[in-house]
Protein backbone atom coordinates (compact mmCIF):
# COMPACT_ATOMS: atom_id res chain seq x y z
CA UNK A 1 0.00 0.00 0.00
CA UNK A 2 1.51 3.56 -0.73
CA UNK A 3 1.30 6.73 1.04
CA UNK A 4 -0.96 8.65 0.15
CA UNK A 5 -0.71 12.61 -0.36
CA UNK A 6 -2.72 15.46 -0.15
CA UNK A 7 -1.94 18.52 -1.46
CA UNK A 8 -3.72 22.04 -2.47
CA UNK A 9 -4.69 22.63 -5.51
CA UNK A 10 -4.22 26.76 -4.75
CA UNK A 11 -1.65 28.64 -4.19
CA UNK A 12 0.59 26.23 -2.01
CA UNK A 13 0.47 24.04 -5.51
CA UNK A 14 3.80 25.44 -7.11
CA UNK A 15 5.73 25.49 -3.75
CA UNK A 16 4.83 21.68 -3.16
CA UNK A 17 5.85 20.92 -6.52
CA UNK A 18 9.24 22.36 -6.63
CA UNK A 19 10.12 21.13 -3.15
CA UNK A 20 8.85 17.04 -4.08
CA UNK A 21 11.30 17.56 -6.98
CA UNK A 22 14.36 18.74 -5.49
CA UNK A 23 13.82 16.51 -2.92
CA UNK A 24 14.00 13.36 -5.77
CA UNK A 25 10.31 12.58 -4.82
CA UNK A 26 7.50 11.83 -7.76
CA UNK A 27 5.29 14.27 -8.47
CA UNK A 28 2.53 14.33 -10.80
CA UNK A 29 2.76 16.61 -14.37
CA UNK A 30 0.50 19.04 -15.67
CA UNK A 31 -2.04 17.10 -17.37
CA UNK A 32 -5.48 16.55 -17.09
CA UNK A 33 -7.85 17.68 -14.44
CA UNK A 34 -7.67 14.29 -12.65
CA UNK A 35 -7.68 14.28 -8.77
CA UNK A 36 -6.24 10.98 -7.44
CA UNK A 37 -2.69 10.53 -9.47
CA UNK A 38 -0.97 7.26 -8.71
CA UNK A 39 2.96 7.77 -9.55
CA UNK A 40 5.76 5.89 -8.50
CA UNK A 41 4.59 4.44 -5.02
CA UNK A 42 2.61 7.68 -4.10
CA UNK A 43 -1.01 8.48 -4.07
CA UNK A 44 -1.80 12.13 -4.40
CA UNK A 45 -5.17 13.78 -4.09
CA UNK A 46 -5.28 17.44 -5.43
CA UNK A 47 -8.29 18.92 -3.29
CA UNK A 48 -8.99 22.03 -2.15
CA UNK A 49 -6.78 23.64 0.38
CA UNK A 50 -8.97 23.98 3.61
CA UNK A 51 -9.71 20.07 2.85
CA UNK A 52 -6.39 19.43 2.89
CA UNK A 53 -6.07 19.18 6.69
CA UNK A 54 -9.69 16.96 7.01
CA UNK A 55 -8.16 14.44 4.67
CA UNK A 56 -5.15 14.21 6.44
CA UNK A 57 -7.27 13.92 9.84
CA UNK A 58 -8.97 11.07 8.82
CA UNK A 59 -6.78 8.91 7.41
CA UNK A 60 -7.76 9.22 3.52
CA UNK A 61 -4.39 10.91 3.35
CA UNK A 62 -1.15 9.72 5.05
CA UNK A 63 0.35 13.29 5.03
CA UNK A 64 -0.08 16.58 3.21
CA UNK A 65 1.06 20.10 2.51
CA UNK A 66 -1.23 23.03 4.01
CA UNK A 67 -0.71 26.48 4.97
CA UNK A 68 -0.71 27.27 8.75
CA UNK A 69 -3.51 29.59 8.51
CA UNK A 70 -5.92 27.19 7.35
CA UNK A 71 -4.70 24.83 10.28
CA UNK A 72 -5.39 27.12 12.79
CA UNK A 73 -8.44 27.99 11.14
CA UNK A 74 -9.52 23.66 10.34
CA UNK A 75 -8.20 23.08 13.98
CA UNK A 76 -7.61 19.21 12.88
CA UNK A 77 -6.33 17.01 14.98
CA UNK A 78 -3.04 16.05 12.56
CA UNK A 79 0.64 16.23 13.78
CA UNK A 80 2.58 18.82 11.50
CA UNK A 81 6.41 18.09 11.93
CA UNK A 82 7.56 20.00 9.51
CA UNK A 83 7.85 23.80 8.43
CA UNK A 84 8.58 23.53 4.50
CA UNK A 85 9.29 27.25 4.63
CA UNK A 86 6.95 28.70 1.50
CA UNK A 87 4.16 29.99 1.15
CA UNK A 88 4.64 32.57 3.54
CA UNK A 89 2.20 35.05 4.73
CA UNK A 90 0.67 37.08 7.49
CA UNK A 91 -2.94 36.38 8.95
CA UNK A 92 -3.96 40.34 9.59
CA UNK A 93 -6.81 42.76 10.65
CA UNK A 94 -7.21 45.42 8.04
CA UNK A 95 -9.20 48.09 7.60
CA UNK A 96 -10.32 50.85 5.32
CA UNK A 97 -7.13 53.37 4.72
CA UNK A 98 -7.47 56.71 6.83
CA UNK A 99 -11.26 55.99 8.13
CA UNK A 100 -9.75 56.81 11.60
CA UNK A 101 -12.30 54.79 13.48
CA UNK A 102 -11.32 53.58 16.50
CA UNK A 103 -12.20 49.89 16.43
CA UNK A 104 -12.09 49.50 19.92
CA UNK A 105 -14.92 51.63 20.13
CA UNK A 106 -17.15 49.83 18.85
CA UNK A 107 -19.69 47.83 21.34
CA UNK A 108 -19.58 44.93 18.96
CA UNK A 109 -17.03 44.95 15.84
CA UNK A 110 -18.07 43.18 12.52
CA UNK A 111 -15.59 41.45 11.28
CA UNK A 112 -15.88 39.78 7.62
CA UNK A 113 -13.71 36.96 6.84
CA UNK A 114 -12.82 33.55 5.53
CA UNK A 115 -11.43 32.23 8.42
CA UNK A 116 -14.32 32.51 11.32
CA UNK A 117 -13.09 30.19 13.73
CA UNK A 118 -9.63 32.18 14.43
CA UNK A 119 -11.14 35.38 13.92
CA UNK A 120 -14.12 35.15 16.58
CA UNK A 121 -10.88 33.62 18.65
CA UNK A 122 -8.69 36.55 18.34
CA UNK A 123 -11.25 38.75 19.25
CA UNK A 124 -12.91 37.10 22.23
CA UNK A 125 -9.30 36.72 23.43
CA UNK A 126 -8.94 40.71 23.61
CA UNK A 127 -12.28 40.73 25.23
CA UNK A 128 -13.85 42.16 22.00
CA UNK A 129 -17.24 41.27 20.99
CA UNK A 130 -17.55 40.44 17.77
CA UNK A 131 -20.03 39.40 14.62
CA UNK A 132 -17.81 37.54 12.63
CA UNK A 133 -19.39 37.48 8.59
CA UNK A 134 -18.41 34.60 6.73
CA UNK A 135 -17.28 35.40 2.61
CA UNK A 136 -15.66 32.56 0.30
CA UNK A 137 -13.94 35.12 -0.94
CA UNK A 138 -12.91 38.86 -1.99
CA UNK A 139 -12.69 39.71 1.12
CA UNK A 140 -11.30 42.90 0.40
CA UNK A 141 -14.03 44.71 -0.49
CA UNK A 142 -16.35 44.19 2.78
CA UNK A 143 -15.36 47.51 4.43
CA UNK A 144 -16.02 49.57 1.42
CA UNK A 145 -19.40 48.29 1.11
CA UNK A 146 -20.50 48.73 4.69
CA UNK A 147 -20.67 44.92 5.60
CA UNK A 148 -17.81 44.82 7.99
CA UNK A 149 -15.49 47.35 9.97
CA UNK A 150 -12.85 45.33 9.23
CA UNK A 151 -11.73 41.99 7.89
CA UNK A 152 -9.23 39.50 8.80
CA UNK A 153 -7.29 38.23 5.79
CA UNK A 154 -4.09 36.49 4.49
CA UNK A 155 -1.57 38.82 2.85
CA UNK A 156 1.51 38.73 1.21
CA UNK A 157 2.78 41.56 -0.29
CA UNK A 158 -0.05 43.60 1.05
CA UNK A 159 -0.22 45.18 -2.33
CA UNK A 160 -4.32 43.86 -2.57
CA UNK A 161 -5.08 45.47 0.65
CA UNK A 162 -3.52 48.60 -0.89
CA UNK A 163 -5.80 48.31 -4.42
CA UNK A 164 -8.81 48.22 -2.25
CA UNK A 165 -8.24 51.17 0.35
CA UNK A 166 -7.22 48.71 3.12
CA UNK A 167 -4.50 48.88 5.59
CA UNK A 168 -3.68 46.14 7.83
CA UNK A 169 -3.38 47.33 11.86
CA UNK A 170 -2.84 44.08 13.54
CA UNK A 171 -1.51 40.45 13.09
CA UNK A 172 -3.44 37.70 13.96
CA UNK A 173 -0.79 34.87 13.03
CA UNK A 174 1.68 34.62 10.77
CA UNK A 175 1.78 31.03 8.60
CA UNK A 176 3.99 29.09 6.02
CA UNK A 177 3.51 25.49 4.43
CA UNK A 178 3.70 22.81 6.40
CA UNK A 179 3.72 18.86 6.24
CA UNK A 180 0.80 17.58 8.07
CA UNK A 181 0.92 13.58 8.27
CA UNK A 182 -2.02 11.72 9.83
CA UNK A 183 -1.45 10.10 14.07
CA UNK A 184 -1.93 7.11 13.04
CA UNK A 185 0.00 6.71 9.72
CA UNK A 186 2.96 8.44 11.62
CA UNK A 187 3.02 5.53 14.19
CA UNK A 188 1.69 2.48 12.14
CA UNK A 189 3.26 3.05 9.38
CA UNK A 190 6.19 4.88 10.91
CA UNK A 191 8.91 3.69 8.15
CA UNK A 192 7.26 5.08 5.06
CA UNK A 193 6.05 8.15 6.65
CA UNK A 194 9.80 9.36 8.02
CA UNK A 195 11.65 8.33 4.72
CA UNK A 196 9.41 10.92 3.02
CA UNK A 197 9.56 13.21 6.13
CA UNK A 198 13.01 13.00 5.92
CA UNK A 199 13.28 13.56 1.99
CA UNK A 200 11.48 17.04 2.23
CA UNK A 201 13.59 18.22 5.75
CA UNK A 202 16.60 17.94 3.44
CA UNK A 203 14.99 19.57 0.75
CA UNK A 204 13.16 22.45 2.76
CA UNK A 205 15.04 25.64 3.15
CA UNK B 1 -36.91 21.29 10.00
CA UNK B 2 -37.19 23.14 12.85
CA UNK B 3 -40.10 22.72 16.07
CA UNK B 4 -42.96 20.58 15.82
CA UNK B 5 -42.69 20.56 11.90
CA UNK B 6 -39.89 17.73 11.14
CA UNK B 7 -41.20 14.26 10.58
CA UNK B 8 -41.58 11.74 13.03
CA UNK B 9 -38.92 9.31 11.41
CA UNK B 10 -36.03 12.35 11.30
CA UNK B 11 -33.14 11.51 13.48
CA UNK B 12 -31.49 13.83 15.86
CA UNK B 13 -28.25 14.58 14.96
CA UNK B 14 -25.53 12.21 17.00
CA UNK B 15 -27.07 9.27 17.85
CA UNK B 16 -27.30 6.15 15.45
CA UNK B 17 -29.18 2.72 14.70
CA UNK B 18 -27.98 -0.86 14.09
CA UNK B 19 -29.41 -3.57 12.47
CA UNK B 20 -29.32 -6.84 11.37
CA UNK B 21 -25.59 -7.68 10.49
CA UNK B 22 -24.57 -4.57 11.35
CA UNK B 23 -25.94 -4.80 15.35
CA UNK B 24 -24.75 -8.53 14.92
CA UNK B 25 -20.69 -7.87 14.22
CA UNK B 26 -20.94 -5.35 16.43
CA UNK B 27 -21.92 -7.80 19.35
CA UNK B 28 -19.29 -10.46 17.90
CA UNK B 29 -16.54 -7.77 18.69
CA UNK B 30 -17.70 -6.85 22.22
CA UNK B 31 -18.12 -10.74 22.82
CA UNK B 32 -14.76 -11.28 21.67
CA UNK B 33 -13.04 -8.09 24.03
CA UNK B 34 -15.11 -9.50 26.78
CA UNK B 35 -13.60 -12.97 26.63
CA UNK B 36 -10.08 -11.31 27.03
CA UNK B 37 -11.35 -9.45 30.19
CA UNK B 38 -12.51 -11.94 31.21
CA UNK B 39 -9.47 -14.09 30.65
CA UNK B 40 -7.23 -12.05 32.71
CA UNK B 41 -9.58 -12.01 35.58
CA UNK B 42 -11.37 -9.01 34.75
CA UNK B 43 -14.74 -8.45 36.94
CA UNK B 44 -17.31 -7.02 35.17
CA UNK B 45 -19.21 -3.88 36.62
CA UNK B 46 -22.53 -3.09 35.21
CA UNK B 47 -22.80 1.02 36.65
CA UNK B 48 -25.66 3.26 36.60
CA UNK B 49 -26.45 5.44 33.56
CA UNK B 50 -26.56 8.24 35.65
CA UNK B 51 -25.02 10.09 38.62
CA UNK B 52 -24.54 13.37 40.50
CA UNK B 53 -22.90 15.77 37.74
CA UNK B 54 -20.44 16.43 40.36
CA UNK B 55 -18.57 12.72 39.96
CA UNK B 56 -17.93 13.54 36.49
CA UNK B 57 -16.65 17.31 37.04
CA UNK B 58 -13.10 18.83 37.08
CA UNK B 59 -12.26 16.83 33.93
CA UNK B 60 -12.08 17.37 30.10
CA UNK B 61 -14.96 16.12 29.71
CA UNK B 62 -16.84 18.30 32.07
CA UNK B 63 -18.10 20.87 29.40
CA UNK B 64 -19.53 17.87 26.92
CA UNK B 65 -21.59 16.17 29.75
CA UNK B 66 -25.78 16.25 29.78
CA UNK B 67 -26.48 17.51 32.72
CA UNK B 68 -30.24 17.81 33.92
CA UNK B 69 -31.76 18.52 37.78
CA UNK B 70 -33.26 15.43 39.72
CA UNK B 71 -37.14 15.86 40.83
CA UNK B 72 -35.03 16.57 44.59
CA UNK B 73 -33.42 19.24 42.95
CA UNK B 74 -30.28 17.47 42.47
CA UNK B 75 -27.77 18.15 39.68
CA UNK B 76 -27.93 14.62 37.72
CA UNK B 77 -25.52 13.77 34.22
CA UNK B 78 -25.34 11.19 32.19
CA UNK B 79 -22.20 9.27 32.38
CA UNK B 80 -19.72 10.66 29.92
CA UNK B 81 -17.25 8.02 30.87
CA UNK B 82 -17.03 5.05 32.89
CA UNK B 83 -13.34 5.27 34.62
CA UNK B 84 -14.37 8.49 37.36
CA UNK B 85 -17.73 6.48 38.19
CA UNK B 86 -16.04 3.26 38.39
CA UNK B 87 -13.47 5.04 40.85
CA UNK B 88 -16.27 6.53 42.66
CA UNK B 89 -17.86 2.53 43.44
CA UNK B 90 -14.43 1.19 43.97
CA UNK B 91 -13.64 3.90 47.26
CA UNK B 92 -17.52 3.65 48.15
CA UNK B 93 -19.42 0.23 47.56
CA UNK B 94 -16.63 -2.02 46.79
CA UNK B 95 -14.51 0.04 50.22
CA UNK B 96 -14.31 -2.77 51.70
CA UNK B 97 -12.46 -5.22 49.26
CA UNK B 98 -8.85 -5.58 49.44
CA UNK B 99 -6.45 -3.84 46.02
CA UNK B 100 -6.03 -4.61 43.59
CA UNK B 101 -9.14 -4.38 42.05
CA UNK B 102 -9.61 -5.34 38.37
CA UNK B 103 -13.09 -4.34 36.96
CA UNK B 104 -14.44 -3.99 33.42
CA UNK B 105 -17.30 -2.66 31.75
CA UNK B 106 -18.83 -2.37 28.40
CA UNK B 107 -21.80 -0.10 27.34
CA UNK B 108 -22.27 3.56 26.09
CA UNK B 109 -21.61 6.81 27.40
CA UNK B 110 -23.26 10.14 25.99
CA UNK B 111 -21.04 13.29 25.48
CA UNK B 112 -22.41 16.71 23.99
CA UNK B 113 -21.08 17.46 20.78
CA UNK B 114 -22.03 20.51 18.41
CA UNK B 115 -24.32 19.52 15.99
CA UNK B 116 -22.12 20.93 13.39
CA UNK B 117 -19.32 18.67 14.18
CA UNK B 118 -21.14 15.73 12.79
CA UNK B 119 -19.69 13.29 15.41
CA UNK B 120 -21.79 10.88 17.36
CA UNK B 121 -23.03 12.04 20.72
CA UNK B 122 -23.71 7.97 21.76
CA UNK B 123 -20.32 6.24 21.88
CA UNK B 124 -19.78 2.83 23.12
CA UNK B 125 -16.70 1.74 25.24
CA UNK B 126 -14.78 -1.21 26.26
CA UNK B 127 -12.15 -1.29 28.80
CA UNK B 128 -11.11 -1.74 32.02
CA UNK B 129 -9.54 -0.41 35.19
CA UNK B 130 -6.55 -1.91 37.23
CA UNK B 131 -7.09 -0.21 40.70
CA UNK B 132 -4.55 -0.47 43.44
CA UNK B 133 -1.81 -2.43 42.05
CA UNK B 134 1.96 -2.67 41.83
CA UNK B 135 2.52 0.18 39.34
CA UNK B 136 4.72 -1.06 36.81
CA UNK B 137 3.47 -4.73 36.89
CA UNK B 138 0.26 -3.39 36.56
CA UNK B 139 1.21 -0.81 33.49
CA UNK B 140 3.23 -4.41 31.65
CA UNK B 141 -0.10 -6.12 32.52
CA UNK B 142 -2.59 -3.99 30.59
CA UNK B 143 -0.72 -3.56 27.98
CA UNK B 144 -0.73 -7.30 27.35
CA UNK B 145 -4.12 -7.37 27.67
CA UNK B 146 -4.76 -4.39 25.19
CA UNK B 147 -2.43 -6.20 23.13
CA UNK B 148 -4.49 -9.38 23.14
CA UNK B 149 -7.85 -7.86 22.41
CA UNK B 150 -6.48 -6.57 19.20
CA UNK B 151 -5.02 -9.98 18.01
CA UNK B 152 -8.01 -11.73 19.54
CA UNK B 153 -10.01 -9.61 17.44
CA UNK B 154 -7.76 -9.94 14.29
CA UNK B 155 -6.52 -6.52 13.19
CA UNK B 156 -3.42 -6.23 11.82
CA UNK B 157 -0.90 -3.45 11.90
CA UNK B 158 -1.92 -2.66 14.91
CA UNK B 159 0.82 -0.66 17.60
CA UNK B 160 0.69 0.20 21.17
CA UNK B 161 2.35 4.10 21.15
CA UNK B 162 3.96 4.77 24.76
CA UNK B 163 4.34 7.65 26.23
CA UNK B 164 4.45 9.55 29.62
CA UNK B 165 3.42 12.60 31.15
CA UNK B 166 6.25 12.52 33.58
CA UNK B 167 8.80 13.72 30.58
CA UNK B 168 6.98 16.83 29.18
CA UNK B 169 6.43 17.67 32.78
CA UNK B 170 9.33 17.35 34.44
CA UNK B 171 10.98 19.37 31.70
CA UNK B 172 8.95 22.43 32.47
CA UNK B 173 8.72 22.06 35.99
CA UNK B 174 10.02 25.35 37.61
CA UNK B 175 10.04 26.90 34.00
CA UNK B 176 7.79 29.64 35.06
CA UNK B 177 5.34 28.70 31.70
CA UNK B 178 1.98 28.19 33.32
CA UNK B 179 -1.83 28.60 32.83
CA UNK B 180 -3.05 29.13 29.45
CA UNK B 181 0.38 29.69 27.78
CA UNK B 182 1.54 25.94 29.33
CA UNK B 183 -2.09 24.65 27.65
CA UNK B 184 -1.05 26.40 24.33
CA UNK B 185 2.55 24.75 24.35
CA UNK B 186 1.48 21.41 25.08
CA UNK B 187 -0.99 21.60 22.44
CA UNK B 188 1.89 22.44 20.12
CA UNK B 189 3.95 19.36 21.63
CA UNK B 190 0.99 17.15 20.94
CA UNK B 191 0.62 18.79 17.52
CA UNK B 192 4.86 17.77 17.05
CA UNK B 193 4.96 21.17 15.91
CA UNK B 194 8.38 22.31 16.86
CA UNK B 195 7.85 25.16 15.08
CA UNK B 196 4.55 26.59 16.96
CA UNK B 197 6.79 25.27 20.60
CA UNK B 198 9.91 27.67 19.44
CA UNK B 199 7.41 30.69 18.58
CA UNK B 200 5.75 29.80 22.26
CA UNK B 201 9.11 29.58 23.63
CA UNK B 202 10.54 32.62 22.43
CA UNK B 203 7.70 35.00 24.72
CA UNK B 204 10.36 34.60 26.97
CA UNK B 205 10.40 32.22 30.88
CA UNK B 206 12.43 29.61 29.92
CA UNK B 207 15.90 28.91 29.63
CA UNK B 208 17.68 27.39 26.38
CA UNK B 209 18.45 24.03 27.77
CA UNK B 210 14.25 23.75 28.24
CA UNK B 211 13.81 25.23 25.01
CA UNK B 212 15.72 23.30 23.15
CA UNK B 213 14.31 20.09 24.92
CA UNK B 214 10.82 20.30 24.73
CA UNK B 215 11.39 21.37 20.70
CA UNK B 216 13.14 17.96 20.62
CA UNK B 217 10.06 16.06 22.40
CA UNK B 218 8.08 16.77 19.31
CA UNK B 219 10.53 14.69 17.24
CA UNK B 220 10.64 11.58 20.03
CA UNK B 221 9.11 9.08 18.74
CA UNK B 222 9.73 5.29 17.17
CA UNK B 223 11.47 2.32 18.08
CA UNK B 224 13.02 1.68 21.86
CA UNK B 225 15.97 3.99 21.31
CA UNK B 226 13.79 7.04 21.17
CA UNK B 227 14.17 6.25 24.98
CA UNK B 228 17.73 6.23 25.24
CA UNK B 229 18.00 9.58 23.01
CA UNK B 230 15.61 10.93 25.58
CA UNK B 231 17.93 10.10 28.73
CA UNK B 232 20.97 11.87 27.16
CA UNK B 233 18.99 14.82 26.03
CA UNK B 234 16.87 15.41 29.00
CA UNK B 235 20.39 14.96 31.61
CA UNK B 236 19.19 17.80 33.40
CA UNK B 237 15.97 17.03 34.16
CA UNK B 238 15.77 14.09 37.07
CA UNK B 239 11.98 14.18 36.71
CA UNK B 240 12.08 13.99 33.18
CA UNK B 241 14.55 11.05 33.34
CA UNK B 242 12.78 9.51 36.36
CA UNK B 243 9.47 8.76 33.31
CA UNK B 244 11.82 7.62 30.79
CA UNK B 245 13.26 5.04 33.33
CA UNK B 246 9.63 3.94 34.08
CA UNK B 247 8.83 4.11 30.56
CA UNK B 248 12.15 1.46 30.00
CA UNK B 249 10.79 -0.89 32.65
CA UNK B 250 7.56 -1.19 31.28
CA UNK B 251 8.68 -1.46 27.41
CA UNK B 252 11.84 -3.73 28.79
CA UNK B 253 8.83 -6.36 30.14
CA UNK B 254 6.71 -6.12 27.26
CA UNK B 255 9.57 -6.74 24.68
CA UNK B 256 10.20 -9.69 27.23
CA UNK B 257 6.48 -10.66 26.26
CA UNK B 258 7.02 -11.11 22.70
CA UNK B 259 5.28 -7.48 21.93
CA UNK B 260 8.45 -5.84 20.74
CA UNK B 261 6.79 -5.41 17.06
CA UNK B 262 3.78 -3.70 18.55
CA UNK B 263 5.51 -1.15 20.83
CA UNK B 264 6.41 2.20 19.65
CA UNK B 265 7.33 5.40 21.71
CA UNK B 266 5.79 8.79 21.54
CA UNK B 267 7.13 10.91 23.90
CA UNK B 268 4.85 13.75 22.42
CA UNK B 269 1.83 12.15 23.78
CA UNK B 270 0.56 14.63 26.16
CA UNK B 271 -3.07 14.87 25.90
CA UNK B 272 -5.03 14.53 28.86
CA UNK B 273 -2.35 15.48 30.79
CA UNK B 274 -4.67 16.86 33.74
CA UNK B 275 -6.13 13.22 34.39
CA UNK B 276 -3.21 11.20 33.90
CA UNK B 277 -0.09 10.79 35.92
CA UNK B 278 2.41 8.15 34.48
CA UNK B 279 2.40 5.69 31.26
CA UNK B 280 -0.44 7.17 28.65
CA UNK B 281 -0.87 5.04 25.43
CA UNK B 282 -2.47 4.93 22.20
CA UNK B 283 -3.64 2.02 19.77
CA UNK B 284 -3.27 2.68 16.12
CA UNK B 285 -3.44 0.90 13.18
CA UNK B 286 -3.49 1.37 9.21
CA UNK B 287 -6.59 1.91 7.87
CA UNK B 288 -8.16 4.17 10.64
CA UNK B 289 -6.88 7.66 10.93
CA UNK B 290 -7.63 8.04 14.60
CA UNK B 291 -6.45 6.07 17.52
CA UNK B 292 -8.66 2.59 18.33
CA UNK B 293 -8.25 3.00 22.38
CA UNK B 294 -5.91 4.07 24.66
CA UNK B 295 -5.35 4.72 28.11
CA UNK B 296 -3.08 5.35 30.88
CA UNK B 297 -2.28 5.67 34.65
CA UNK B 298 -4.29 7.75 36.49
CA UNK B 299 -3.07 7.88 40.24
CA UNK B 300 -4.52 11.03 41.57
CA UNK B 301 -8.52 10.39 41.26
CA UNK B 302 -9.28 7.60 43.41
CA UNK B 303 -8.28 9.98 46.98
CA UNK B 304 -11.22 12.18 45.12
CA UNK B 305 -13.47 9.93 46.07
CA UNK B 306 -11.47 9.28 49.42
CA UNK B 307 -9.57 5.69 48.56
CA UNK B 308 -5.75 6.86 47.31
CA UNK B 309 -4.56 4.72 44.94
CA UNK B 310 -3.14 3.97 42.40
CA UNK B 311 -4.89 3.30 39.25
CA UNK B 312 -4.09 2.74 35.23
CA UNK B 313 -6.87 1.84 32.56
CA UNK B 314 -7.72 1.51 28.93
CA UNK B 315 -10.40 2.02 26.97
CA UNK B 316 -11.72 0.23 23.22
CA UNK B 317 -14.47 2.21 20.87
CA UNK B 318 -16.64 -0.25 19.50
CA UNK B 319 -17.30 2.51 16.37
CA UNK B 320 -13.58 2.84 15.84
CA UNK B 321 -12.59 -1.30 16.11
CA UNK B 322 -15.71 -1.81 14.02
CA UNK B 323 -14.64 0.27 11.64
CA UNK B 324 -11.07 -0.76 11.57
CA UNK B 325 -12.19 -4.23 10.92
CA UNK B 326 -14.44 -3.68 8.33
CA UNK B 327 -11.42 -1.36 7.11
CA UNK B 328 -8.92 -4.30 6.60
CA UNK B 329 -11.30 -6.67 5.81
CA UNK B 330 -10.65 -8.53 8.72
CA UNK B 331 -13.61 -11.58 8.48
CA UNK B 332 -16.28 -11.34 11.47
CA UNK B 333 -18.23 -14.76 11.23
CA UNK B 334 -21.79 -14.30 8.99
CA UNK B 335 -25.08 -15.74 10.80
CA UNK B 336 -25.55 -19.24 9.28
CA UNK B 337 -28.98 -19.05 7.18
CA UNK B 338 -32.03 -20.31 8.48
CA UNK B 339 -34.17 -23.46 7.57
CA UNK B 340 -37.66 -22.91 7.56
CA UNK B 341 -39.97 -24.66 9.51
CA UNK B 342 -44.13 -24.46 8.45
CA UNK B 343 -47.09 -26.79 7.37
CA UNK B 344 -48.62 -29.48 8.01
CA UNK B 345 -51.11 -27.85 10.83
CA UNK B 346 -49.92 -25.25 13.11
CA UNK B 347 -49.39 -27.67 16.31
CA UNK B 348 -47.09 -29.69 14.21
CA UNK B 349 -45.00 -27.59 12.50
CA UNK B 350 -44.24 -25.64 15.94
CA UNK B 351 -43.40 -28.63 17.22
CA UNK B 352 -41.08 -29.59 14.56
CA UNK B 353 -39.37 -26.06 14.66
CA UNK B 354 -39.01 -26.68 18.83
CA UNK B 355 -37.31 -30.03 17.97
CA UNK B 356 -35.04 -28.10 15.47
CA UNK B 357 -34.60 -25.00 18.23
CA UNK B 358 -33.28 -28.36 20.54
CA UNK B 359 -30.94 -29.70 17.89
CA UNK B 360 -29.28 -26.05 17.66
CA UNK B 361 -30.01 -25.01 14.31
CA UNK B 362 -31.57 -21.42 13.17
CA UNK B 363 -35.14 -21.85 12.25
CA UNK B 364 -37.45 -19.86 10.49
CA UNK B 365 -40.53 -20.36 11.58
CA UNK B 366 -43.70 -19.93 9.11
CA UNK B 367 -46.05 -21.84 6.50
CA UNK B 368 -43.82 -22.03 3.74
CA UNK B 369 -45.77 -18.92 1.79
CA UNK B 370 -44.24 -15.54 2.51
CA UNK B 371 -42.36 -16.90 5.07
Amino acid sequence: MSLTVALSKGKLLAGSEALFRKAGLPFPGKEGRRLVVALDGLRFLFVKDMDVPTYVEHGVADVGVAGRDVLLESDCDVYQPLDLGFGRCRLVVARQKGSGADLSRASTLRVATKYPRVTAAHFLEQGVSVEVVKLAGSVEIAPGLGLADCIVDVVETGRTLEENGLEAVAEVASSSARLIVNRASYHARRGEVSGLLEALRKAAP
Amino acid sequence: MSGATHGLVQVPPGVQCFVGDEARRRRVIEERVISVFEGWDYQEIIPPLYDYADVFAGGDLAPKTYSFVGRDGSLLALRPDFTSLLAKIAAGRLSGRPAPIRLYYSGEVLRYEPPQAGRQSELFQMGLEHLGGASRAADAEVLAVAAECLETLGASGWVLALGHVGVFNGLLEGSGIEGSRLATLRERVEGKDPAGVREVLAQGGASAQVREAVVRLTGLAGDVSVLGEADRAFAFSASARGAVAELYEVVEALRGAGLADRLVLDLGEVRGLDYYTGLVFRVYAPGLGFEVGGGGRYDALLARFGRPMPAVGFMLGLDRVALLLERQGAAVPEAPAPEVVGGGGLGAALLRARERRAAGARVRFGDGEGA
